[in-house]
């Protein structure tokens, strides 16, 4: 990073004289990767430099990685994504023999195809743990009550992607499950109409699909960055977690390349998935016949679970309310634990914590043991 | 034009209905039994007319009447018996859902007597029949359905009654038997429907009922001999599932293997011509081999000696374990040939199992399979073409077969585990992509620990 001597000029700023780099570039810091805004009046290096030497708390230290991480394998499933839907036809006819065209036909069709199962599964997983650790390491107290709500929002947004992307292959699996996690959201008060009205209608035909694809290529995703924007410019005005608790010992640049070895052994390991355990592909879905273990995708088991075990005597629009008890207690907990993640009855919470998980693991226990009656 | 010839003959057999009761003399008298007929007459000239515009019925036979258009003589052997049914109402209900009643053959037909008559005595009168005894009805029906002019209009048959005398059934009757079955025992006496009616006792669907009302009865075949509840042992066969419960109408019932009206148990030496009927490829092979005459030498029912009859046996490979044991000694060569053709079979049918397994396996990477799997059918096809050989008790005509349909199977599960071993080269990519990711790691380190210790200097 040395400043290139007087008179001979760099291509960089070439630019530099039409286009402001700086302001561009410090974009960046929207989504976690600079700890600020960049000086836009200084020269891209000259700001660039003096950012990444800000001593830097706690920065991307484990376990504070898993925003980032999440970002990370937004982008590998953004990337991935498009690959994949260069390829892919969202109509119920052309959707199965596109889709294995992909793993089959295509030049490292399936790779990329597996790299997006795998990123998602585990984009699902951090963005789950992540909300766990905001709320078993007390995160969600003073000031920090929107980052809690944004990554529960982006937790749910995430298990809708999800869900979308599961019917795309149009296999006797992804068909089933789709129609299993329906039977669930249908169930929501409010929610389940109003998702219902954005696929267009209950059933699973040629134009849900192409509404289902719609959601997961283009309003999941902006959805999932606007939350990401909101999340990082939130942790950006008020800190990374437990400020107070980090020695100022290290600098952004040295963080930085924490990021990237983080990014070597994210791609290392969704590699590895991807050759080593391929989803299988399923046969052609197939509307007249429910194979025997047809179930919800593993995060709407426990619901599954709570509705089918309700007495018949609950209405079926009412059977989806408790999940949105559930999920309101969950989203404004900042607001109803006053104690913000510290004080006296800090146990009292963490075991009311600890209970509900336990409750919640075996409700998805249950729901995957459990034989749906029809 | 050929239209018009039609509507004017269906108006002329409505007038000839709606004329019939006019012919009669004292119906004007009795009102309950004028009424009836003619309430019959224009029902049934509506059934026969229904595209004709309807008219009332007293006009028409008025017009009859008047115009003198068709002789009284004839109205009266047109007619089929419009007044027995006054009295056998019970009876008529039944004749008239039968083929004879559509085709307007009535009651003096087969009963003789006046079936216009409106007294008890007339109509019993004049060369009247009454019931047929069951050793005339035979006859009683040939003397229609024997009489080819008669039967050219229907485009029926007129051989039966020859063909019954030749039956066991027939044989018997002469020999003054009434035990065994006449015409109305399976077609019925007076609801005799066409055997395309699917109501009928002789549709196909319900010939093993029909002749099972017999051939069931055990105490009724005991006086002939047979032991065997044979309409059990049919349903309980592979013919009998198939055609009962498998709805396949290609499977035999009853009378494709025995006749039906000639209907009679094949001889010992003919029972490879009927089975060979549907089973042409078995029974060439059959008769090249050795099997057919040694058999008829020991009286041996040929197909039916190892598949049996009526419960007949699925043919699979386990039969050659057990059936051939029947006649040969075990360690004999023909029990070893035995062995032989179901090692064959096995082995063949082994490789396709393990062949179709591993292409489900391929069609989950997901691998192209059209192919392997038509050349799958191939082998599956070799192995069928394998079991008919088998009859001709040639090892090394089976072979062919055998080895045709293993190879196949080999030869496929040869390419997938090749498709799938290429993909082991995945794994070696992988670890080779791990080595540059782990260099990258190392040089991305080694430019941390620089920048960690110029962060510290300057702290």
């Amino acid at each position: 990073m040395e400043v290139p001597p007087e008179g001979k000029r760099s291509i960089l700023s070439w630019i530099e004289d039409r286009v402001n780099l700086t302001e561009i570039v410090s974009f960046l810091s929207v989504f976690g990767l600079l700890p600020t805004e960049l000086d836009s009046r200084k020269p891209l290096r000259e700001a660039l430099r003096e950012a990444l030497r800000q001593p830097l708390p706690s920065y991307a230290r484990w376990p504070r990685v898993l925003g980032i991480l999440a970002f990370i394998l937004f982008v590998f499933l953004a990337i991935s994504g498009i690959m994949l839907a260069f390829y892919y036809q969202p109509t119920a006819g052309e959707a199965y023999a596109s889709a294995t065209s992909i793993a089959r036909d295509v030049s490292f069709g399936n790779l990329v195809n597996q790299v997006h199962r795998w990123a998602a599964a585990a984009f699902l997983v951090i963005l789950a743990w992540r909300v766990l650790r905001f709320f078993f390491a007390g995160l969600y107290g003073r000031s920090r009550e929107v980052i809690w709500m944004v990554a529960v929002v982006t937790f749910v947004v995430a298990t809708f992607s999800d869900l979308s992307g599961r019917l795309l292959p149009w296999d006797s699996s992804g068909y089933w499950t789709t129609i299993r996690a329906r039977e669930v959201t249908d169930a929501l008060p409010f929610i389940g109409p109003f998702f219902t009205f954005l696929v267009g209608g209950r059933g699973l035909d040629s134009l849900v699909l192409t509404r289902f694809y719609v959601l997961h290529i283009v309003v999941f995703p902006v959805l999932l960055l606007m939350l990401f924007y909101v999340h990082f410019s939130s942790v950006r005005r008020v800190g990374m977690s437990r400020v107070d608790a980090a020695p100022a010992s290290r600098s952004f640049r040295v963080a930085l390349y924490d990021v990237l070895l983080l990014l070597i052994f994210l791609v290392g390991a969704l590699m590895t998935l991807a050759v080593l355990r391929p989803h299988p592909f399923d046969v052609v879905a197939d509307p007249l016949t429910t194979p025997p273990d047809a179930r919800p995708p593993w995060y709407l088991l426990a619901p599954h679970a709570l509705q089918q075990s309700l007495p018949s005597i609950v209405p079926p629009f009412l059977r989806g309310i408790f999940l949105e008890v559930i999920f309101g207690v969950v989203l404004f907990l900042p607001f109803i634990d006053r104690t913000g993640g510290t004080g006296p009855k800090r146990r009292l919470i963490l075991g009311l914590g600890i209970a509900a998980c336990v409750f919640w693991l075996a409700l998805t226990w249950a729901g995957w043991h459990m034989e749906v009656s029809r | 034009m050929s239209r018009a010839r039609w509507l004017l003959a269906v108006a002329a057999a409505g007038m000839t209905w709606l004329a019939a009761p006019a012919t009669a003399p004292a119906q004007a008298t009795d009102s309950t039994k004028a009424v009836a007929p003619a309430r019959d007459a224009a029902a049934d000239s509506t059934r026969a007319a229904a595209p004709a515009p309807e008219a009332p019925a007293t006009t028409h036979r008025a017009a009859a009447k008047a115009l003198r258009i068709i002789p009284a003589a004839d109205l009266a052997s047109a007619a089929p018996g419009t007044m027995c049914g006054v009295c056998h109402s019970d009876i008529r209900v039944e004749f008239d859902r039968g083929i004879h009643h559509t085709e307007r053959i009535g009651c003096a037909s087969c009963h003789g007597g006046d079936p216009n008559a409106t007294t008890v005595e007339a109509a019993h009168r004049g060369g009247f029949r009454g019931v047929p005894r069951r050793r005339d009805i035979p006859t009683l029906c040939a003397s229609c359905h024997s009489d080819v002019a008669r039967m050219r209009g229907y485009n029926l048959p007129s051989d039966q009654y020859a063909l019954y005398q030749t039956s066991r059934h027939g044989q018997l009757l002469a020999k003054g038997d009434e035990h065994v079955a006449v015409c109305t025992d399976c077609h019925g006496a007076h609801e005799i429907r066409p055997p395309d009616d699917p109501k009928s006792s002789v549709f196909a669907r319900n010939i093993p009922t029909t002749c099972g009302r017999c051939h069931g009865d055990l105490a009724l075949m005991r006086r002939y001999g047979i032991k065997q509840d044979v309409a059990a042992d049919y349903k309980l066969g592979v013919h009998g599932k198939a055609f009962l419960e498998g709805g396949n109408s290609a499977a035999p019932e009853c009378t494709r293997c025995h006749g039906s009206h000639g209907a009679t148990p094949p001889g010992i030496g003919d029972v490879e011509k009927v089975c060979g009927q549907c089973h042409g490829t078995v029974r060439s092979y059959f008769l090249a081999g050795p099997h057919k005459a040694g058999m008829d030498k020991a009286d041996e029912p040929e197909c039916a000696a190892c598949h049996d009859h009526h419960k007949t046996k699925p043919a699979t490979v386990a039969m050659l374990d057990t059936v051939c044991l029947e006649c040969h000694d075990q360690g004999s060569k023909e029990v070893k040939l035995a062995a032989t053709f179901k090692t064959m079979a096995v082995e063949a049918s082994d490789r396709i199992d393990g062949a179709e397994r591993l292409v489900e396996e391929a069609a989950r990477i997901p691998l192209y399979v059209d192919d392997y799997k038509s050349r799958l059918t191939d082998a599956r096809t070799a192995l069928l073409e394998a079991y008919p050989v088998m009859h001709a008790l040639d090892a090394a005509q089976v072979e062919p077969h055998t080895r045709r349909a293993r190879s196949i199977a080999e030869q496929v599960s040869k390419e997938i585990h090749d498709k799938i071993a290429e993909r082991r080269w995945r794994i070696a990519g992988l670890g080779l992509f791990w080595f540059y990711l782990l260099v990258t790691a190392g040089i991305i380190l080694r430019a941390r620990r620089r920048a960690a210790a110029a962060a510290e200097g300057r702290s």
